[in-house]
């Protein structure tokens, strides 16, 4: 990976490894265990600007370019997924704030979420609409004197809405969709912790329920009618660049833990490392972590230079290093049998996470339906 | 707007629509997003193309689908955005 990055980016990514090498990793099973990572964890990756990383510093971020926000995912996600989790939905709603929101939105509200004072969440998914978010069921009403909104429904697998501070929610306004940013401490506001997730398991995620909560107009994101088709494919763009990346890391976890356990692992009179079909699986692990990574670093320049071809890059990306992940994580339990089925190995839970993303910020079907009709149009239509 | 830098635009505009999309032949005035020739997921990569082609930002006021409905209309917001004023 090194030859593809500036000397820049190969420094921060140093930096981020070194970061969880010493404060994620020693404690990432712990936290997988106890459902839940301690705010002091959160407060370290804010008070090192992570949190930040993709705002410009006018707001209080580092103003990193996408391919250094995607080093520092794949490091968290060596360490941890559920952290990284922190990350990806941190910068889904700050990044689609910056895009959509107003001057004064984006003064008030970029700031605390550059510096990790705020936590937030996007609440999309809904108990009956996840890939199909046209069937969403949240609704926004105006008040009589139109100055607030009244905020009815549900969402659910809602990732750090747990402990978030400020949620950005999805619903119809007027039958249109619409997108409005609600405080946690808003009345009416519930929210009701998910827990026994497969993987994932210290991401807080939740179910949140509203009851006539009320909001500000002005807390409105964007306009009403491009909630669905303009502010909230800005803020999946960068979970899935996160959720990538975090894949990724993930699989060189799965690498660097079988490629260790197979030429230090003694069998007969050799090493497990010394089998053929070992050294199979390890072959394909390790083919994968180089595709992944360019696959990724492809889909962050074209977001860095700002090109249509962003999208369909990213959700390569994401596709495969999800896909590869899982592929990877397999493989590393079975190379180390009977121990990689306990917990004290770090590859029964890499087994757990990989799961999940294949689902989260679109299924791996969604990814093949999308790219796939995309890959079909450039034959061009009927009579092209 | 001169017709000719009128005319430049929808032609860039619609060669990217027609590399895109599995459609045959996209007409000035057709309806981009009433005919579903632009999609919620393709929304956001014709806004970031205009934006890079013509070196505009889209921001929340320009947020109408007067402004992207067509050809036309896209031609013109473009050249609003760069400072002309309508024919």
């Amino acid at each position: 990976m090194r030859r593809l990055l500036t000397d820049s980016q190969a420094s921060r990514h140093e930096e981020f490894k070194s970061f969880v090498k010493l404060n994620v990793e020693p404690f990432a099973e712990q936290w997988d265990r106890e459902q839940e990572i301690p705010r002091s964890v959160i407060s370290s990756l804010a008070q090192r600007g992570y949190l930040g990383c993709s705002l410009p510093a006018d707001y209080g971020g580092q103003g990193s370019d996408a391919v250094t926000f995607g080093l520092l995912n794949e490091a968290l996600g060596r360490g941890s997924s559920a952290l990284t989790g922190v990350l990806t939905v941190q910068s889904m709603v700050s990044m689609a704030l910056l895009k959509w929101g107003t001057a004064e939105q984006k003064r008030s509200w970029l700031p605390p979420l550059a510096t990790g004072k705020m936590i937030g969440a996007f609440g999309l998914t809904e108990p009956g609409a996840g890939s199909d978010l046209q069937s969403l069921t949240t609704e926004f009403t105006r008040t009589s004197g139109g100055e607030s909104l009244l905020l009815n429904g549900h969402k659910k697998w809602i990732s750090c809405a747990q402990f978030a501070d400020l949620f950005l929610v999805f619903g119809r306004l007027e039958r249109r969709p619409a997108a409005c940013l609600v405080p946690r401490n808003a009345p009416g506001l519930g929210v009701e912790p998910i827990c026994d997730l497969m993987g994932f398991r210290a991401a807080g995620l939740a179910q949140l329920h509203f009851e006539d909560v009320e909001v500000p107009s002005e807390n409105l994101i964007g306009k009403p009618g491009f909630a669905l088709s303009h502010v909230a494919p800005v803020g999946l763009q960068y979970g899935r660049i996160s959720t990538a990346w975090s894949a990724l890391g993930l699989l060189r976890g799965c690498f660097e833990e079988s490629i260790a356990y197979a030429a230090a692992r003694r069998i007969g009179g050799g090493t497990v490392g010394d089998l053929g079909m070992i050294r199979s699986l390890i072959a394909r692990m390790g083919t994968d972590l180089e595709a992944g990574s360019l696959l990724c670093h492809n889909a962050c320049r074209a977001e860095d230079d700002h090109l249509p071809e962003a999208f369909e890059r990213t959700l390569t990306a994401k596709y495969f290093t999800s896909k590869a992940a899982v592929r990877a994580a397999s493989d590393a339990v079975q190379i180390r049998g009977a121990a990689g089925c306990h917990g004290s190995s770090p590859v029964s839970r890499y087994y757990r996470d990989a799961k999940i993303m294949e689902i989260i910020e679109g299924t791996t079907q969604v990814h093949e339906d999308i790219l796939g009709k995309m890959f079909v149009a450039r034959a061009g239509g009927p009579g092209k | 707007m001169s017709p000719e830098q009128a005319s430049g635009i929808k032609d860039t505009v619609r060669a990217f629509i027609l590399g895109s999309i599995a459609i045959a032949k996209l007409d000035d005035d057709d309806d981009l997003f009433g005919s579903g020739i632009v999609n919620s997921l393709f929304a956001v990569q014709l806004m970031t193309f205009i934006e890079k082609a013509f070196g505009i930002e889209v921001g929340m006021d320009d947020l109408d689908m007067e402004n992207f409905k067509s050809l036309n209309a896209t031609a013109a917001f473009v050249l609003r955005k760069n400072g002309h004023s309508a024919a």
